[in-house]
């Protein structure tokens, strides 16, 4: 634990902090820029609560239905010792008949400690790259540093071969129809799995193992077509990979960024909860509302304050450094003189006023 | 019950109003014994009027007649005895249900630990008790797994391959006891054939017992001399480490709460680790 500990606990504001969790992680990699929700996730507040006492709630999650659905067919896929699972694998992995062993990690011995099922977990994978003993690993416990803070993150399964690799394996309800899921999702699971990847090939290394002994590749295992049947589809992972190490790398400033706030700041429930938030900046985009729960209070303030954040993030980047709504106004207006840098937006800027104003003809 | 179902009609709507009215009046005795006879009188319309039930499959008994319907314990006793190994409830009621199909399945769902709490309040007052399975290195119960008392250590502990073994030799059991092809037997047969290799003989979509079995029988040499070994080997450490309680239901980690970070390990036994 570095320094910055303590200061999160108090910007936390005393309550229990939230695990990361396959969202938080998709909004770590989707957003890297923003400070507060960096700082949120990093202190691990509840940005949910948070959002609500600001009067923003965020409807949001899964719906039952998605969630009971997804429960049923991973509850189906690890039955019997994981016997279907098993099927996949042998098909897909070629793991050889006498690969069958089955370890559960969910629990140890009755209880669910984090730090225990970490510890099992850790031995148990040692166990299986010194021996070759074990197969596979039921919901094991990994850990990683985001931020500086150790953060714990729990894969479906890791498969472990004897030629000698380990694979993470991802158990979704979205269905793999003639071959082909949706984009979106199969990269939500792709990023997810990459973080997880990360963590197992840092566990590896502290072993004292080659990470290389974790594998790029990861099976994600769907309904297939429109049955209840699994099918292991493999994905290569190498992109996500390389994009998660860097964002990560560039987090460990959260010190920095904490470093700047005001020494007596929190986001513990109170009178002072909006300014303290406001306090921190944040970096709003279209995309946060599908992973953020802050989104609805963020978008009100980037209205608010004309960001051109909330007009999308391509937007924003065609319009360079040009920052607020009215600022770009009034340089395409030519009301407003360009800096230097700015002056190829502002002429691209005065060319959209032109070609409107010709399009509209004489309406305006 | 040679009533015809006029007035066993008229019967079940006097003893449902004596019911309502019974425990609108907060008498729940009278209530459970009206709720007797109107099951009774409810069970002699079905005859009148669908005719006698089929008659059961596979080993021993028949439908109760005439009495309540078996407790969930001794359900899942039947379908565990005829498995044969640990199994998890989902299995035990496709079991059930696949075999015993006249009986209505009772939920399964707390049982473990109700029987627990039965065993701890009157040791032994049962002639069997359905327990938990435990694992092989730390003798703690195992997630999700049924057995029952009567079964030797050796085969209520559960080792890493054991899950595959088991499940391997339960195809075998189920495959010999199948009598009648009804679609949930078949249903409970392609739920093993799909996940051993070489098991579906026979026609597309049906499967073949024998052939089941013979897969089964296949992979389980593979595996059966290293789980036995490591099931021995835990059943010696829990004979010799365990009190009676434990060995049914396992050893637990007593851990406090978070807050002091603390937690106990269990009895120490000996050859835990490596």
């Amino acid at each position: 634990m570095t320094e910055t500990a303590p200061d999160l606990d108090r910007l936390r504001g005393g309550a229990p902090p939230r695990n990361h969790d396959a969202r938080t992680i998709a909004a770590l990699t989707a957003n890297p820029g923003c400070a507060r929700r960096g700082v949120m996730d990093a202190a691990g507040v509840d940005k949910d609560a948070v959002a609500r006492q600001l009067g923003f709630p965020a409807p949001y999650g899964q719906s039952q239905f998605a969630i009971t659905r997804g429960n049923v067919f991973e509850q189906q896929v690890k039955a019997d010792g994981c016997a279907e699972l098993l099927t996949l694998l042998r098909d897909r992995l070629g793991l050889t008949v006498p690969e069958a062993r089955y370890d559960d990690l969910e629990e140890v011995a009755g209880s669910e400690s984090r730090e225990m099922r970490h510890a099992r977990t850790r031995r148990l994978l040692a166990r299986a790259l010194e021996t070759g003993e074990g197969t596979l690993f039921d919901h094991p416990l990994l850990r990683l540093e985001i931020g500086g803070r150790a953060v714990y993150l729990e894969p479906d399964v890791i498969a472990f071969q004897l030629a000698g690799r380990f694979h993470v394996v991802e158990i979704k309800s979205f269905a793999v129809i003639d071959g082909q899921a949706e984009p979106e999702q199969v990269a939500a699971a792709a990023r997810q799995s990459a973080v997880y990847v990360l963590a197992l090939r840092r566990l590896v290394a502290e072993l004292g193992h080659d990470p290389a002994r974790v594998a790029h590749e990861v099976f994600l295992v769907c309904p297939e077509n429109f049955t209840n049947r699994p099918t292991a589809t493999p994905v290569d992972v190498r992109p996500q990979l390389a994009v998660v190490e860097r964002q990560l790398a560039r987090l460990t400033r959260v010190d920095e960024i904490v470093a700047a706030l005001p020494a007596d700041l929190t986001f513990a429930p109170g009178a002072a909860l909006p300014e303290s938030v406001r306090a921190v900046q944040a970096r709003y985009a279209p995309e946060c509302m599908a992973s953020c729960e802050m989104a609805f209070f963020c978008r009100d303030e980037a209205r608010a304050c004309g960001a051109t954040g909330a007009l999308g993030r391509s937007v924003r980047d065609d319009l360079g450094g040009v920052d607020s709504i009215a600022m770009a106004l009034a340089l395409a207006e030519g009301t407003l003189e360009p800096a230097a840098e700015l002056a190829e937006t502002a002429a691209q800027l005065r060319t959209a006023t032109r070609l409107r104003r010709e399009a509209l003809g004489g309406l305006h | 019950m040679s009533s015809g179902p006029d007035e066993l009609e008229a019967r079940i709507g006097e003893l449902r109003a004596a019911v309502r009215r019974a425990m609108a009046a907060g008498d729940r005795a009278a209530a459970r014994r009206l709720r007797a006879g109107l099951r009774e009188a409810e069970r002699a319309w079905d005859e009148a009027v669908l005719g006698a039930d089929e008659p059961s499959h596979g080993p021993s008994h028949g439908p109760s007649h005439g009495r309540v319907r078996p407790p969930a314990r001794d359900q899942a006793h039947r379908a565990l005895t005829l498995l044969g190994v640990p199994a998890a409830p989902k299995l035990v009621a496709s079991v059930h249900a696949a075999f015993f199909p006249a009986e209505p399945a009772a939920s399964l769902a707390n049982l473990r630990r109700d029987e627990e709490r039965s065993f701890r309040s009157a040791p032994h007052a049962r002639p069997y008790y359905l327990c938990a399975a435990l694992t092989a290195d730390l003798l703690a119960p195992a997630r999700g797994l049924l057995t029952i008392s009567t079964w030797s250590l050796e085969r209520r502990v559960v080792g890493r391959l054991s899950a595959r073994a088991d499940f391997l030799a339960a195809a075998i059991n189920v495959a010999g006891h199948v009598r009648r092809d009804t679609p949930d037997v078949q249903r409970l047969l392609w739920r093993f054939a799909a996940n051993i290799p070489d098991a579906s003989g026979g026609a597309i979509g049906t499967v073949d017992p024998v052939a089941l079995a013979g897969a089964a029988r296949a992979e389980l040499a593979v595996h059966r001399d290293a789980d036995r070994r490591e099931r021995a080997a835990a059943a010696a450490r829990a004979a010799a480490g365990l009190g009676e309680a434990e060995r049914l239901f396992g050893s637990r980690l007593r851990s406090l709460r978070a807050a002091s970070g603390e937690s106990h390990r269990p009895r120490p036994t000996d050859g835990e680790d490596r």
